[in-house]
């Protein structure tokens, strides 16, 4: 008993200290042009603590060789804030879809699989085209009406408890993560979790609401709101922790009372 | 503001709506009548032929039974094909419901459809011709021969439990999908409930499948 405790103790105080990769392995899933094939490229780099999957881009992009040591084209990406707040650096990292500039190495398993989103048209290497985000957006009029440009004095007051819930759907910042990781969503068929949260943000204000059916609409069509497969992989992966299962069942109960059972009250 | 329904929209909300009424009222009704069969055969096959008195029979089963199975089967297939599973890159609790409700659904298509040829209509040959449903004094029979068989008991055993969990998940479903549930906190308790009536459930499909082959079912002389 004694000897095993003994043996214990000094081999945690003799333990090296945590071994430190040299070299940073990154695998980019590429794509010269919208019509081409994608291909897989091996990238290493030297490592040093604290780098980002945008940092380890930056590098590649100063030296574009491959592993084995093979020229190529500097590898293509979108970014902008750098602190998790435009959602543009978005994509399939290990696997799992988030923001690039938030994905610290020291904190993923290596060789770390860089892809582009695969629910939306890849332009370049991982640059994807996020357009028909923006449609669904006009289709459910993600805006409030304003008649004119005179003042029109104060708003309406709003509930505490709504304020903090519009808050929370207010941080939206159009990134593509809920569709990316909706097993529902493919080829635009769903108008999707980011759209719907946005319906509830602008029919919870008091003057968006005169113009809630409008929304609701949008949400009744072939690609609405009954295309929900309840996976909620959508609020699991939702980087801004956005509450977007409520948000659609919130949508759900609209749908049902004013669209479904609307002509009870005519 | 009237506002367009869309196909989609009302073929979705039908689908939901089948699986709790009438298919999900006519499960409860199934596992009740079953249950006799614990009582031994006299009970149950009285319990068939009363069902066989139902006022306006024919239609009940076609309105009540058949056209909403049907629909709820192949637009269920149809919600199926659309699924583009990504369980491993995201291994959720509710993602694998959601996988698990496709994948008990699909064996549902083929189990129901066995079990309503088999002692529904009796079109089965090789294994029984005789329709239940026609012939309430050889009911327990029928089946307890049958359940005697082991491959056909184990087929049985999955068909039981594949119903109770697409049942069972499919309340909350039904709760989350017509904006009954509503909240984090609402989804977790309505959750658990299902769990624990999914639970039950499941033990009173299963000792009443037991009591045609057991007397008095799993707890058979003991209670």
């Amino acid at each position: 008993m004694t000897a095993t405790q003994s043996s214990s103790h000094s081999s945690s105080v003799t333990r090296p200290a945590k071994q430190l990769p040299k070299s940073v392995e990154i695998h980019i899933r590429r794509r010269a042009n919208p019509d081409s094939p994608q291909y897989w490229e091996r990238f290493a780099i030297p490592y040093r603590p604290n780098l980002n999957i945008i940092s380890c881009l930056l590098e590649i992009q100063k030296n574009p060789v491959t592993s084995d040591g093979r020229p190529t084209t500097p590898p293509v990406w979108s970014m902008n804030c750098l602190e998790q707040v435009c959602g543009i650096c978005t994509m399939v990292i290990n696997g799992k879809v988030r923001q690039s500039c938030s994905a610290l190495i020291d904190n993923l398993d290596q060789p770390i699989k860089l892809e582009p989103m695969s629910k939306f048209p890849n332009v370049r290497d991982l640059v994807v085209d996020r357009s028909q985000m923006f449609d669904h957006l006009k289709r459910i009029h993600a805006w409030i009406e304003l008649d004119g440009t005179h003042d029109l004095g104060p708003g309406p007051r709003m509930d505490q408890d709504d304020v903090q819930e519009r808050y929370a759907y207010s941080r939206c910042m159009t990134c593509g993560c809920c569709l990316e990781a909706c097993p529902q969503y493919d080829g635009d068929n769903y108008i999707g979790p980011q759209a719907i949260a946005q319906v509830r943000l602008f029919n919870m204000h008091p003057t968006g609401k005169m113009t809630r059916d409008e929304r609701l609409e949008a949400l009744l069509q072939e690609d609405g709101i009954t295309n929900c497969g309840n996976a909620q992989n959508c609020v699991q992966v939702c980087p801004m922790n956005i509450p977007l299962t409520r948000a659609i069942y919130e949508e759900n109960r609209e749908a049902v009372v004013h669209g479904l059972f609307g002509w009870l009250k005519k | 503001m009237a506002t367009h329904l869309s196909r989609t929209f009302v073929l979705r909300k039908l689908h939901q709506l089948s699986g709790i009424v009438p298919l999900g009222i006519f499960l409860l009704e199934h596992f009740y009548t079953n249950s006799k069969a614990i009582d031994g055969p006299a009970a149950f096959n009285k319990a068939v032929d009363d069902l066989q008195s139902i006022p306006y029979i024919l239609f009940v089963e076609i309105g009540g039974i058949f056209i909403p199975l049907i629909y709820h089967a192949v637009y269920g297939l149809v919600i199926t094909m659309e699924a583009r599973p990504n369980n491993l890159n995201y291994p959720y609790p509710r993602n694998w419901f959601y996988l698990i409700q496709r994948i008990t659904g699909v064996v549902l298509f083929f189990f129901i459809a066995f079990h309503v040829l088999n002692f529904r209509f009796g079109m089965i040959p090789g294994l029984n011709r005789i329709s239940v449903a026609h012939r309430p004094d050889l009911a327990f029979d029928i089946v307890s021969g049958e359940f005697r068989l082991l491959p056909i008991f184990l087929i049985y055993m999955v068909g039981i439990t594949a119903t109770v969990w697409h049942f069972a998940n499919g309340i909350w479903l039904f709760m989350v999908d017509w904006g009954i549930t509503i909240g984090e906190r609402a989804q977790r308790l309505t959750g658990y409930a299902c769990i624990a009536f999914g639970i039950v459930l499941l033990l009173v499909g299963i000792n009443a499948a037991v009591a045609f082959i057991r007397p008095g079912g799993i707890l058979g002389g003991l209670l």
